[in-house]
């Protein structure tokens, strides 16, 4: 497995919490990552799910990853999902989606949200899950 | 940290980093943020367009990869800019070294916020993100391989 305690110097902040945003339309990833960021959140954008994983199967530290199902790129969001899955296993995850959750992205996800994204509620259920995941060693 | 993003913006002014390799761009945009300055990305130069297209955003300064793929490359998107959107500067940065540096430029123009860490630091995370994902994918691989023939996933 990857070894994620590669010693990094200049760190994306490794005590802070860390959020995946994976979105390929620019303005709206722009938004999700303005408001989690004004959270004082770190974020990482992604542009599609290529570069998603890209970045969780780098050695950064990441706790959740927020997804649109549907992504331009050669992995969509429930093929990232599946992937998360795999190399992320304590991830928590939220996938998004203009239509209504199908099974598997029921099964794949901690939450799922109906696009256009309700900011604050997505704002906020990022942080509770955060919050479990602090209490549960992540 | 800076809470108040409005106030960081107008103190620091706001940087659109293009950049299509994911883990060049974040490492960067992260020192940028570190150093006082509002950044917003663009994984290639038509989401750019996007961004700058909206006047209601301000760029201070557009700092590009020279080669993405998508239909303009850094040095179109800088005649694009230099038409369209005139008061807005343009740093065009075609290695990863080069990338480094300007970002330390950037920094340095900074009255209010010292330079977070040494721009050798940040080139040497860029290297070890980079070394970091090439066994990593074997890895994933190998166990996406075993997940599907209904093995264990560990």
């Amino acid at each position: 497995m990857v070894n994620f305690d590669v010693a990094c110097k200049v760190d994306l902040e490794q005590d802070q919490a860390t959020v995946l945003v994976a979105e390929d339309e620019v303005l709206i990833r722009l938004m999700i990552a303005d408001a989690l960021r004004s959270e004082g959140l770190t974020v990482i954008e992604a542009s599609s799910g290529d570069e998603a994983l890209s970045v969780l199967q780098s050695a950064l530290p990441i706790q959740l990853l927020v997804t649109d199902i549907r992504m331009a790129s050669e992995l969509d969001g429930l093929a990232l999902a599946r992937a998360a899955r795999v190399a992320r296993p304590g991830l928590k995850l939220i996938v998004a989606s203009s239509q209504q959750a199908g099974d598997e992205a029921t099964n794949l996800a901690d939450a799922f949200f109906t696009k256009p994204y309700a900011l604050s509620a997505l704002v906020e259920r990022v942080k509770s899950f955060l919050k479990e995941a602090q209490h549960g060693g992540q | 940290m800076v809470d108040n993003d409005a106030e960081l913006a107008e103190l620091a002014g706001t940087v659109l980093v293009v950049e299509d390799e994911v883990l060049i761009r974040l490492v960067i945009a992260q020192y940028l943020r570190d150093c006082g300055y509002r950044v917003i990305e663009a994984a290639h130069a038509d989401e750019a367009l996007l961004v700058l297209r909206k006047s209601e955003i301000e760029i201070d300064v557009v700092f590009t990869d020279v080669e993405m793929p998508g239909s303009m490359d850094g040095f179109a998107l800088s005649q694009w800019v230099r038409s369209n959107r005139p008061g807005t500067d343009v740093i065009l940065a075609g290695s990863v070294g080069r990338a480094v540096q300007a970002a330390s430029d950037l920094c340095d123009q900074q009255n209010n916020v010292p330079k977070p860490y040494d721009p050798q630091n940040v080139h040497d995370r860029i290297r070890r993100l980079l070394a970091s994902r090439r066994p990593a994918k074997r890895d994933l691989q190998s166990a996406l391989e075993r997940a599907s023939l209904g093995g264990p996933v560990q």
